[in-house]
């Protein structure tokens, strides 16, 4: 042995591997080691994927807004294709750029305003009873104030409809009507009731960020600063408020990325008094065929999302500055409030009643009312969702006898579910490869390309699968009008929130449990099914639950790209509204208002996490 | 299992970066129970991870017996799952979806190990380390010392030709960490397997390992049993990192600076004027002694008068802090010291306590044979 052993040292010696290795055999050895397991070919081919489920609808669109469309070719003198400048100043500068782009624009942003400094104003009052006072029934609010949020925001622009609904627009009339109190059009269409279901629909998102960071707050730098002679105000103005600043402007920026792709409010309420978004906008131009104006439009949207969100991110970035590391002084300090303690419980209730309660009763009551805003007993009647051979045109059974329903539902059930199961685990898939693969750049771009879907708003993303999936594009047939467009869509759109709940499992599951089977002699496949899968068994399924939820509620993707035979429960309802069974469409929604719910409490339940969490993302 | 040998192995996370382990030569001989020591950031567990395949070279290489398992220059490189080595992981990494049995039982299925023996060495193992008892319950159900013996069962089952430990006693209270050192020691006698443990803690290192190798910014400082460590370290970083209180340094060649090392100077140049090149001296708390009156200096040592600042009893010790006009030295002392802050007190060293560095900090060996030869003249 020891002969054996010296002549070895010799030898070693001899080819002196602490040479610095050339350039040829560092990468022959990186490349070795990153294809020794599936994770680097698993990162490859999703890298693939997404590119062209994400990256490449986006450019197909903002290709669409520079260059001839189809029916062009005569007005411009070029052919299908060719690059031109027309639609750009079509949008931007023609005598019609103001209905197009302009006014839209404007109702966008003051629209989003106003429904930010609505939900700050409720939202950090609401927050601070919850968090930090003696408000009774605090733990109860603090779940029932977030329930807007779980129900899709157009469910209160129908409750409002069905209340407000004037003269102005046929079909049966709204409750003050029919009692005799015609409210003006400002009250029943347009920026007024579209900014207040806002506010109250992204109050949450203020309750949950605002209320998170108040906990966390460390209550000895709030002791100090008294100690030092402050007064009350003194440490709000100086202290709480300063530290506060980074979740009140993230909040603030995330309620403006959503409101800039809502769809259904505006819709529904907008449309009477002609009051346009560019989200609407951009759907009438898509509807009319203006593909060109339609590019212009989204790509704006995009790039009016990509701007927000930098400067969330930016943001957030700051705001690590004034992370206090949680020590024992966070979060347990409550201020008495005193003879303000009932008068404070008492507006949380009201909050709840007008954001929650009244729009749910007056749907629900509004479903099983034939005339509306009589209350007497021959009034009511279960008809409109169980009756038969009613004397409609159309419709002639309750809505939970008429195969469209079922139809419908059974639609979202496959698309919805089969797009959730597939993200989900895509997401997970992307998460393992982003934190284990050792090729840094594949892990940075799969990060960055499934999260770009959230910078654009539905609606855009929508007209862009349309740009791109509309006509045969080489071996990929016309897609339009299938249940395909519609998963690949969905997945596409759902990548932002399944990557990122995989991310953060695979990051908080760390590299030790792999690396001890692996020490333990468990090879790549057998290591995923005896630890990865059976750990993260939990976030896989929120990974599925959560997007389902999401896409149950969801419109804008559908409405673009659904026709009727492809119909899910949201543009059925949709449609419902356009042909005026409010009964019947209040009812659909009221259908996914409850799965919607029920789905979210569940995945709660499940997981044991809080909504908070996941709002970050 | 064979001698382990890294030769020239490097390590750097990023083109720009600095190297986490840079040209590091060790050898892990059968048997051994080695410990890399070295204050955090210093490369030692990444050196660890790169031996058991959890981390891939940037050059160099790594050799069990004389088959090479790890090669950038000749592009090999065989997985962990393939190296038949065992790695207790700093967070013990337990399975939390397995009971603490299949997590013990984890890497003999693997091996396909028919069921009687697995059985057999799944049961000797756990009464072994004496965690039979939980075998029903997950590892969220244990304290942190148990979860530690569990990680240590679920590689021991297997039988591996080396273990790696990462710093496993770091998440324990003071009293669970000894009598888990007193454990490892005896598993280590018991199971004759090759261990190579990770620590910051010196004196973990001291009681526990055969040899110690001590790493500093990537690179391997030295590397010896624990008392060539101690009584020879070979730089003053080795010197000064190991030891508590540390060592006393008298830096030579800057006049005026120190008192006391202006006077340690004028010592080596009157007794030992062969000497030549010294950059500094080290003292060693414990080994220096002191007397109030100059006739109890023993001949031929080194010494200084000087004040006492302080009196700080360490229960069982006490450490005496001496300053003179601009210098502050420590020293240890076992018996209950008889003098007072503000006292005048001669501290003194015998001239074989004197550690000896050069310029570049490096130890002068030749002063070592001077300093113990050379009788009090």
């Amino acid at each position: 042995m020891a002969l054996l052993s010296e002549s070895t040292k010799t030898q070693v010696l001899g080819r002196n591997p602490a040479a610095a290795p050339s350039a040829w055999q560092a990468w022959r050895y990186r490349l070795k080691v990153a294809l020794r397991e599936p994770t680097t070919l698993i990162g490859v081919l999703t890298a693939l994927l997404f590119t062209y489920l994400i990256v490449v609808p986006i450019i197909s669109i903002v290709l669409d807004a520079v260059r001839v469309q189809f029916g062009h070719e005569r007005r411009l003198g070029k052919d299908v294709g060719d690059l031109t400048l027309y639609y750009l100043d079509r949008a931007f500068f023609s005598p019609v750029a103001s209905d197009l782009f302009w006014r839209p624009l404007f109702n966008t942003l003051t629209v989003a305003l106003g429904a930010i400094s609505l939900s700050l104003v409720i939202g950090t009052v609401l927050a601070w009873l919850i968090s930090r006072t003696d408000m009774f029934g605090r733990r109860w609010f603090a779940t029932a104030l977030i329930v807007p949020y779980m129900l899709p925001a157009w469910t209160f622009a129908l409750a409002w409809t069905t209340l407000f609904k004037n003269r102005t627009v046929g079909g049966q009339p709204g409750w003050f009507e029919a009692i005799g109190l015609t409210p003006p059009d400002w009250v029943a269409y347009g920026r007024f009731p579209i900014t207040i279901i806002l506010a109250l629909h992204y109050t949450p998102f203020v309750i949950l960020l605002f209320g998170s960071a108040l906990r966390r707050f460390d209550s000895q730098l709030e002791d100090s600063a008294r100690i030092l002679g402050a007064r009350r105000y003194q440490v709000a103005v100086q202290i709480i408020l300063p530290l506060m600043r980074p979740a009140l402007l993230s909040s603030m920026v995330l309620i403006f990325a959503k409101c800039l792709g809502e769809f259904g409010v505006p819709y529904v309420l907008g449309l009477p008094v002609k009051f346009e978004v560019l989200s609407t906008s951009l759907f009438r131009s898509i509807a009319s065929r203006q593909t060109g104006v339609a590019g212009v439009v989204a790509a704006s949207i995009m790039l009016i999302g990509i701007v927000t969100l930098m400067i969330d991110a930016r943001l957030v970035r700051e705001a690590r500055r004034f992370v206090t590391i949680g020590s024992k002084g966070s979060m347990n300090r409550q201020s008495r409030l005193g003879s303000m303690r009932l008068p404070a419980t008492g507006f949380a209730a009201l909050i709840f009643v007008l954001s929650v309660g009244l729009p749910l009763l007056t749907l629900a009551l509004s479903t099983v009312m034939k005339m509306p805003a009589r209350f007497t007993l021959d009034n009511f009647t279960l008809d409109y969702w169980i009756g038969t051979d009613l004397h409609t045109v159309a419709l002639q059974t309750g809505i939970l006898l008429s195969p469209e329903l079922w139809a419908a539902a059974k639609n979202t059930m496959m698309i919805v579910g089969l797009a959730s199961l597939t993200s989900g685990i895509l997401g997970l898939l992307v998460g393992y490869v982003v934190i284990r693969t050792p090729v840094r750049a594949l892990s940075v771009y799969l990060r960055q390309v499934t999260f770009l879907p959230y910078l654009v708003p539905g609606i855009a993303f929508a007209a862009a699968y349309l740009s791109l999936f509309a006509v045969p594009r080489g071996p990929m047939p016309a897609l339009y009008g299938t249940v395909t467009i519609l998963i690949l869509a969905l997945i596409a759109d759902q990548m932002p929130y399944a990557s990122r709940a995989g991310i953060s499992a695979m990051t908080q599951l760390g590299k030790d449990p792999e690396e001890a089977a692996q020490i333990a002699g468990a090879g790549w496949f057998r290591r995923m099914i005896s630890i990865v899968i059976p750990i993260q068994k939990g976030s896989l399924v929120t990974g599925v639950l959560l997007p389902f939820i999401s896409g149950i509620k969801g419109l804008s993707l559908f409405v673009i790209l659904a026709v009727p035979s492809t119909d899910v429960l949201t543009t059925y309802s949709l449609r419902l509204v356009d042909y005026h069974y409010t009964q019947a469409a209040n009812a659909v929604v009221l259908i996914i208002a409850g799965i919607a719910y029920f789905g979210t409490l569940l995945a709660q339940k499940l997981t044991r996490t809080n909504l908070a969490e996941g709002l970050g993302s | 299992m064979p001698t382990i040998n890294l030769r020239g192995a490097q390590k750097n996370y990023g083109v720009n970066s600095a190297n986490a382990v840079s040209d590091l030569d060790l050898e892990i001989r059968d048997g051994e129970f080695m410990c890399l020591l070295g204050p955090s950031g210093c490369g030692k567990t990444t050196t660890l991870r790169m031996i058991a395949g959890l981390e891939n070279l940037s050059g160099g290489e790594i050799r069990v017996g004389d088959r090479v398992i790890d090669s950038v220059a000749e592009g090999i490189f065989v997985p962990p799952e393939k190296r038949e080595m065992g790695l207790v992981f700093q967070s013990y990494a337990l399975w939390p979806h397995l009971t603490i049995e299949r997590n013990t039982d984890f890497g003999l299925r693997l091996r396909k190990l028919p069921k009687a023996e697995r059985e057999a060495r799944v049961e000797s193992v756990m009464q072994a380390l004496d965690i039979a008892k939980y075998r029903d319950r997950y590892p969220s159900q244990l304290s942190g010392g148990q979860q530690q013996r569990v990680a240590l069962a679920r590689m021991l089952a297997v039988n591996p030709g080396v273990l790696l430990l990462d710093e496993p006693l770091s998440n324990l209270d003071a009293r669970l960490r000894l009598e888990m050192r007193a454990e490892l020691k005896r598993l280590h006698k018991e199971f004759k397997t090759t261990i190579v443990f990770v620590t910051h803690d010196q004196w973990e290192a001291m009681t526990l390992a055969t040899t110690i190798a001590v790493m500093n910014e990537g690179t391997l400082q030295q590397m010896g049993t624990p008392n060539d460590i101690y009584d020879r370290p070979a730089n003053r970083f080795v010197a000064e990192f190991v030891g508590s209180p540390p060592i006393n340094i008298l830096s030579f060649g800057k006049p005026g600076v120190s008192d006391i090392a202006d006077k340690a100077e004028a010592y080596f140049e009157a007794c030992y004027p062969k000497l030549r090149g010294i950059g500094s001296i080290g003292m060693r708390p414990e080994a220096m002694g002191y007397a109030t009156k100059l006739e109890d200096v023993p001949q031929g040592s080194f010494f200084s008068e000087m004040t006492v600042t302080g009196v700080l009893p360490t229960g069982g010790s006490w450490i005496l802090e001496l300053r003179s006009e601009n210098h502050t030295l420590f020293l240890t002392t076992h018996a209950l010291p008889r003098v007072d802050n503000g006292e005048r007190v001669f501290f003194h060293v015998p001239p074989e306590a004197l550690h000896v560095f050069d310029a570049e900090g490096q130890r002068i060996v030749e002063a070592d044979t001077l300093l113990r030869s050379n009788t009090y003249n």
